[in-house]
């Protein structure tokens, strides 16, 4: 049997006014995917999960979600669709536990044993007012409101921006739980990338309105290598590395990052510079400031 | 039992992937022992699922570990507990590299590598 993607988009792009936000972008989200979105501020990850989820319409292109267009998602597909925006939507008059009640309404499989639960070990006080709740507080209610739902697809964006580290890692152990039966898909966004490097499977690393990268979280590892070059002739002047991002010369040498790195390539260089070459592998905060050089 | 670095520019499923090989390897996980279940070292490391499924089953496609129904993967009966030797060599084709470069660097001959691999090799035994 297919499975059929959960989100599904095609040559997608957004402007306000003359401004371009977001250029051709073309990716599918399969059930149990957690994607990793990536990029520097005013890179467009906000409108990017804001036209996923149908709240503004694109300017080229499509994109759907469940095999509906997302602007005219039925109710009953929107019921499967959790979202985390970076702005909470609490109600400020109210009780936690009337938002919690409020918003368990709309859903028919709403979770409460769960909510009890994340409530409790989250300390989230069902008996108090929002309007005197701190950042981090607001947005751990969000959080929960949205596991609740049991959502088939859930969408964060910058989740944990407000968290202090033990309370992001209950979340990301919560995360982890709702994606081990590998039905369910999960966006987010976040400037933590340590976060994403360990929950994400895949990344899309935006920069300039456009996907640089899409790919799983391994194949990125595999593919960004940083390379020490050393020869003790000295360096050629004129060098042919394929997939150059960045160069440095040395005394004796040279250090390179390059992308799409494979073995044979590096056989060739090696020839190449008549010495040898080290691959070191990068972590996922240095592949991105790579990227961004 | 395992050490995950998420941090690290090596996956995280190539890093469990090594471990369990070289226990494997080393009798430290003997044929018949049960796994954690995905699920249990997802949520110990904080990492995603899929990338310790990843490792599970290439795993078992290596013949290392086997998969049971509703139960935990354990290291096969017949593990190749003795892979073959040229197995066993790969998996150390990293450090050798390192230990070649670093030789390279300090102008040390293959000659005098191969001595002082010698040496270490019997004073480990003395141990």
């Amino acid at each position: 049997m297919m499975t059929s993607p959960t989100i599904h988009a095609a040559h997608l792009g957004k402007a306000f006014g003359s401004r371009d936000v977001l250029r051709d972008l073309s990716f599918e989200v399969m059930p149990g995917d957690v994607v990793g979105v990536l990029g520097k501020n005013g890179a467009g990850k906000t409108t990017l999960l804001e036209l996923m989820l149908g709240f503004t319409p694109p300017t080229t292109g499509e994109v759907s979600v469940f095999g509906h267009p997302s602007r005219r998602m039925p109710g009953t597909v929107k019921l499967r669709v959790g979202f985390v925006p970076q702005q909470d939507e609490l109600l400020d008059p109210l009780s936690v536990r009337d938002q919690l009640n409020l918003v368990a309404s709309f859903y028919p499989d709403w979770d409460g044993a769960l909510v009890e639960r994340l409530c409790d070990e989250w300390h989230i006080d069902p008996r108090a007012r929002i309007r005197s709740m701190s950042m981090g507080e607001r947005q751990k209610l969000s959080i929960v409101l949205a596991f609740g739902q049991r959502p088939q697809l859930l969408v964060l964006d910058e989740p944990v921006a407000s968290l202090d580290p033990l309370a992001r890692r209950q979340f990301l152990e919560q995360l982890v739980e709702l994606s081990a039966d590998a039905q369910r898909a999960v966006v987010f966004s976040s400037h933590i990338v340590s976060d994403i490097e360990r929950l994400a499977n895949r990344i899309w690393i935006l920069k300039e309105g456009r996907l640089d990268w899409q790919g799983d979280l391994d194949s990125l590892k595999e593919s960004i290598v940083r390379l020490h070059l050393q020869c003790a002739g000295g360096l050629p002047e004129r060098l042919a590395i394929p997939g150059l991002l960045s160069l440095r010369r040395l005394e004796g040498g040279a250090v390179a990052v390059v992308r799409d790195w494979t073995q044979a390539a590096q056989h060739e260089l090696e020839r190449q510079i008549h010495g040898c070459v080290q691959a070191e592998s990068l972590g996922l905060e240095e592949i991105f400031l790579e990227l961004h050089r | 039992m395992f050490i995950l670095n998420p941090q690290s520019g090596i996956p995280i499923y190539r890093q469990l992937l090594d471990q369990v090989r070289r226990m494997v390897a080393s009798g430290q996980l003997p044929a018949g022992a049960a796994l954690p279940s995905i699920r249990d070292l997802a949520l110990l490391h904080a990492v995603n699922p899929m990338t310790i499924s990843k490792a599970y089953s290439l795993l078992e496609a290596e013949g290392i570990l086997e998969r049971h129904r509703g139960k935990p993967m354990t290291v096969a009966s017949q593990a190749p507990s003795r892979a073959a030797l040229s197995t066993r060599l790969q998996q150390i084709a990293p450090l050798l590299d390192q230990a070649v470069l670093a030789a390279r660097q300090l102008q040390i001959t293959e000659t005098e590598l191969a001595k002082a691999l010698h040496r270490q090799w019997e004073e480990s035994n003395d141990d």
